[in-house]
């Protein structure tokens, strides 16, 4: 009796957004100004402030989210954060430049690679205690998730995949990116319950192939139609034929490839909530390439018209397009569903903050 | 009395119980007899959205109690509303903190805009020189070694700015076997001159180059940019985020054309102190604006840390007087030596 169902597409969906752009202009606004005004210290209450909205208008089955983050306890984060950059920041600032001045041009830039490779790391570590945080802040019918993890080893397996990557010019992304998930999620939990991910590269392939193959194809199609507008020298003066094409080409690449790529992360998105689960949950999300286009368009335009006001909604609107398209199936034993005992991580999201990771 | 819904922070079951509040205390109760009773000091409110009133505990965490919104009165009296901005901005009211931080702020960006220049005077020589050979070094391998025309581009720094080489705290000037037109001020009174700026242009040209960045070390402007940099330009960057480096980079290229021009005047006065004509050096900023193929926008000049060449090629041109006698910024033994500054003579 305790189970509640998440019921059917046909009736209430299990996850539901029920905010409002005009409930939520007040606290676009006063974050805004409260940013300005205290020279971005208070950006980091602002994001709290924000998530606590966004998470309470988050309708889970029959309850809604809660976020308990503090804007406190990710200001001491940065400043940890700060502590532990500081001597990378002290190298960019003033060793690496004296080593060039000094002629030292190998040791600079050995030195540059090594710290190149440790904040890849750290990058890494980053995604992986943004989550975790993320999770033990976040709470239903007043349990909460987390993680055991602290993230120290998925840093180097980051570091380790992505190094492969490069060593095969990105052909092994796919493979990179979708272990590195499942290796993220593995760690996580929430309550007593497992998250579970077995994400693979099949059916990824093929979208990262078409964005890999595009630059050739268009070197090998310009240079193949070059020639044969070079050759047949009636009608319209030559260059300007050639300059079209040119400009066509060129056109074409860079519209190409941003909608090629979105198209695989949209694939990727696909394909890692479907091979997530939690318990007896489900996931699916459903957000095609177009629906990325028309948000990331849309984000775009509200900016430009609003004249970067829209930059307070840009939060609100991806959490927004994510619950949309997120669908969970299922059903949760609540009566089961106990409390997490992981650690709470005293530490917030510093690390993510420095390098900039997550929209939210 | 409201009806309401308990989680306890063990599991996820919703318990449904009956809530009072009595005597700073907030009471619950079942029908089957179980009771709890809670000081409202341990009690705070959580936003629920508008259906729901939210409460936690202090030092029960995952313990919720959810109650309709028409409890609100009864529980609005004994609890004071959720945190909202966050503590520290609540405690002293939206419109306060916004007065007081502007306030704050203004004096900072002030502080930030106005300091190096008030400071960068009393910053001693000889700390500058300790940061500036910690800096630089020696340049090792890529500086030009060749006595003669080192002794060739001392004379001529001495030659726009006599005595300015004299004493440990004295300009020390450098060649540099890089490939490129360019000539800088380092923190330290040290000038590097880059070997294209040194082939390609005519002695009278490289004198004006030359005073242009003697007077830089002369003003502080060195001091000055080490201070923005490295002390209030760190600082912005680290807590105003992305948004604060571009207020700052703004701020300090239109701080820095002041100081180019400023530059740019003082080389024209050394010129004429030591009689070398500024004509050579306009018709460099001439050629070098025909090369950059640069336009006559505001927003190209607004852009740029240095003031438009074109410009800076108009004044020079306009400090030239035909009728004067000018003298060669240096002897024909002494260009040559220069020219060859960065010939390495191979090894016999």
């Amino acid at each position: 009796m305790d189970a509640v169902t998440s019921p059917p597409a046909q009736e209430r969906r299990g996850i539901e957004f029920a905010g409002s752009w005009r409930e939520y202009l007040p606290i676009a606004a006063t974050n805004a100004l409260l940013i300005v005004c205290t020279l971005g210290i208070y950006r980091f209450w602002a994001s709290a402030r924000q998530r606590r909205y966004l998470w309470s208008r988050t309708h889970v089955i029959d309850d809604c989210l809660e976020w308990t983050g503090t804007g406190k306890e990710m200001f001491l984060g940065f400043l940890i954060v700060v502590l532990v950059l500081a001597p990378f920041f002290l190298f960019f600032q003033f060793l690496f430049p004296a080593l060039i001045a000094r002629g030292k041009a190998d040791a600079a830039f050995g030195v540059l690679f090594l710290f190149e490779i440790a904040i890849f790391y750290l990058f890494g570590f980053a995604r992986f205690r943004a989550l975790r945080y993320r999770l033990s802040r976040s709470w239903w019918h007043g349990i909460r998730g987390g993680s055991d993890d602290p993230g120290w080893n998925f840093g180097g397996e980051y570091l380790g995949r992505y190094a492969l990557t490069f060593m095969t010019l990105f052909v092994m992304f796919p493979w990179a990116t979708t272990r590195l998930w499942n290796s993220r999620w593995n760690a996580m939990s929430f309550g007593q319950l497992d998250f579970r991910a077995d994400l693979t590269a099949t059916g990824l392939k093929r979208y990262w192939a078409l964005l890999y193959a595009v630059p050739f194809l268009v070197m090998i199609v310009a240079a193949v139609g070059g020639i044969s507008l070079l050759g047949n020298g009636r009608g319209q003066p030559e260059q300007w034929r050639l300059l079209t094409f040119a400009l066509m080409v060129v056109g074409f690449i860079y519209l190409a490839i941003p909608l090629l790529t979105l198209n695989f992360f949209a694939a990727f998105y696909r394909k890692a909530a479907a091979a997530t689960t939690l318990g007896d949950i489900e996931f699916e999300f459903d957000a095609t390439t177009w629906d990325w286009l028309k948000l990331m368009v849309g984000t775009l335009a509200l900016i430009v018209v609003t004249l970067g006001f829209g930059l307070t909604y840009v939060g609100y609107r991806n959490w927004a397009f994510m619950i949309r398209h997120l669908h969970i199936f299922g059903t949760v034993d609540i009566g089961e569903l106990e409390q997490s005992t992981t650690r709470a991580p005293r530490e917030a999201e510093g690390f993510a903050d420095a390098f900039d990771i997550g929209a939210i | 009395m409201f009806a309401a819904k308990l989680y306890d922070g063990h599991s996820a079951f919703p318990h449904d119980v009956s809530a009072a509040f009595a005597d700073g205390r907030l009471t619950l109760t079942q029908d089957d007899g179980w009771e709890d009773r809670i000081d409202a000091a341990l009690l705070k409110r959580l936003d629920g959205g508008p259906e729901l009133i939210r409460l936690g505990r202090s030092d029960a965490p995952g313990w919720r109690l959810l109650a309709p919104a028409g409890a609100s009165a009864e529980v609005e009296s004994f609890l004071s509303p959720p945190d909202r901005y966050g503590r520290w901005i609540d405690r002293i009211g939206l419109f306060p903190a916004l007065l007081v931080g502007g306030a704050l702020t203004a004096s900072v960006v002030a502080f930030g805009y106005f300091a190096p220049a008030l400071l960068a005077p009393h910053v001693p020589m000889s700390w500058e020189r300790n940061v500036g050979s910690a800096m630089v070094g020696d340049f090792g391998d890529i500086r030009c070694r060749d006595p003669k025309g080192q002794r060739a581009l001392e004379a001529l720094v001495e030659r726009v700015a006599p005595g300015s080489t004299d004493g440990p705290d004295g300009i020390k000037v450098a060649a540099l076997d890089v490939s490129m037109f360019n000539a800088a001020a380092l923190p330290g009174g040290y000038i590097v001159v880059f070997k294209s700026a040194i082939t390609e242009s005519d002695p009278d040209a490289l004198a004006g180059i030359l005073a242009h960045e003697v007077a830089h070390v002369k003003r502080r402007h060195v001091t000055q940019a080490l201070i923005r940099e490295l002390g209030i330009g760190a600082l912005i960057r680290l807590f105003a985020g992305n948004v604060g480096a571009n207020a700052e980079q703004i701020v300090s290229l239109s701080y820095t054309r002041e100081s180019e021009a400023e530059a740019d005047s003082d080389a024209i006065a050394m010129l004429n102190r030591a009689n070398i004509s500024p004509k050579a050096t306009a018709e460099l900023f001439a050629s070098l604006s025909k090369e950059t193929g640069e336009g006559n926008g505001y927003a190209a000049e607004f852009l740029q840390s240095h003031p438009l060449n074109a410009k800076r090629a108009q004044k020079f041109a306009h400090a030239f007087d035909p009728r004067r006698k000018y003298s060669p910024a240096l002897t024909r033994d002494q260009a040559d030596a220069l020219f060859n500054v960065c010939w390495k003579r191979p090894v016999k």
